[in-house]
């Protein structure tokens, strides 16, 4: 299998001769930069990736040794296929601690998950469905996680998704395979961002006559072209011609479950809220709707236009638009 | 939905539907019952019930403690600093969701 080089000196910043410390002190620095849970940088998630193999391997003597053993000549990015009996003499194949041991890349979201050039180095790792301690007598299987992606609407009406898996299993002679399961998944009104539904049931399979393990799925939402979602209410910006604004005006506001039509008081000014209750999320306890006011100005292009817009400059004399500014 | 007969997989959503035991939240977060003990005497988590085995959690417990436990392996930090972390991060999900509407 051609992969591509790594270089895990150059993803965590450190030269060829930097000692463990140096290693330990990059990784952290680094960890907390592009940690997808505190960063808001668009490429965390794939730079904390890189970042996490890297320190894998760099902080592990053994491993890291192994890892120079290749040779420093070559580049990130090169084709490369690891040398017949490069790893001879080393025994990192073995058992392993640390984020090794937490037994998923589970739907690729958990822990760590290694590329195709650490595996062809070091094999795949993290993948052995019973990883953990293994006791005598009944285990239950472990719980799974995975993300789904649905939209806005699909939790107004309720929805179903076809999710695809992937989880480790042991083969007949022992070996860790990955293998690919389907589930129908039916997504109930009302659901919310970061919400999970818990599938009893759906997760690991036990040992020795223990139970199955649960699925947990975590929701997510695709980002929607005009509404925005906060808790269970739902946000959408309303422009208004000025004289909408200013005189009052039943206009047509879209919700997801359809148009509406809304009754603009007289004399609304930008960035006023109007409520209607009880279009956000649906449930129990149902969300709003807020329609945010904004005011969007015609050109001033045509004779018609120029004129009407000198005819309300006179008709306020005394309006200050920046009357607040001054101290 | 339809008036249609689906075979589809039907859930409980954790956070409204669920209370976890103590067990039940070790095992969705991959985490020993004494962490989750240490993340009570943080007060990370706010369990209902007087004992470790008469505590409930509510099911926004889980999000918050797979959180948790992220953070305290990939970055190394202990409980105190994790608890520390996750009050900053609510801070700034509430004022990112007050610019946001």
């Amino acid at each position: 299998m051609a992969t591509k080089y790594k270089d895990y000196y150059e993803t965590l910043g450190v030269p060829r001769s930097a000692t463990q410390d140096d290693i330990k002190q990059a990784y952290r620095k680094l960890a907390r930069k592009y940690h997808p849970d505190v960063s808001k940088m668009a490429d965390a998630e794939t730079r904390f990736k890189e970042i996490n193999e890297a320190n894998e391997v760099l902080k592990d003597p053994e491993k890291r040794a192994a890892y120079d053993q290749m040779g420093s000549n070559w580049k990130a990015g090169q084709d490369f296929q690891p040398p017949p009996n490069w790893d001879a003499g080393f025994e990192f194949r073995g058992g392993q601690g640390g984020p090794f041991g937490a037994g998923g890349s589970f739907g690729g979201a958990e822990g760590f998950d290694p590329s195709d050039f650490f595996e062809s180095l070091f094999g795949r790792r993290g993948a052995s469905p019973g990883a953990g301690p293994r006791r005598s007598g009944s285990v239950q299987g472990e719980d799974h996680h995975a993300k789904v992606l649905i939209d806005l609407e699909d939790s107004y009406r309720g929805a179903e998704r076809t999710i695809s898996l992937r989880a480790p299993v042991e083969t007949a002679d022992g070996r860790v395979a990955m293998q690919e399961r389907t589930l129908d998944v039916h997504i109930p009104k009302g659901i919310r961002p970061g919400q999970h539904l818990r599938l009893a049931g759906q997760g690991a399979p036990g040992a020795g006559g223990g139970r199955t393990g649960d699925l947990y799925l975590e929701i997510e939402f695709n980002p929607h072209r005009i509404f925005r979602v906060e808790g269970v209410d739902v946000y959408v910006d309303l422009p208004l011609a000025p004289w909408e604004a200013a005189l009052g005006a039943t206009v047509d506001v879209p919700t997801p479950e359809g148009t509406v039509q809304l009754t603009i008081p007289k004399s609304s000014q930008p960035g006023r809220k109007l409520r209607l209750k009880g279009r956000g999320l649906p449930g129990k306890n149902p969300g709003d709707l807020y329609a945010v006011l904004a005011i969007a100005l015609p050109k001033a292009e045509s004779d018609a236009g120029r004129a009407a817009y000198e005819t309300l400059a006179k008709a306020f004399p005394a309006f200050d638009p920046r009357a607040h500014l001054q101290g | 939905m339809d008036g249609t007969i689906s075979s589809a997989l039907r859930g409980s959503v954790v956070e409204e539907e669920v209370e976890l035991t103590t067990v039940e939240l070790g095992r969705a977060c991959r985490t020993s019952e004494q962490q989750i003990e240490v993340w009570v005497h943080e007060g990370v988590l706010q369990p209902s019930g007087a004992t470790r085995e008469a505590w409930r959690f509510r099911g926004d417990s889980l999000a918050r403690m797979r959180l948790a436990t992220r953070l305290m392996r990939d970055l190394e930090i202990n409980s105190a600093g994790v608890a520390l972390a996750l009050d900053l991060l609510d801070r700034i999900a509430e004022l990112e969701s007050r610019l946001r509407r």
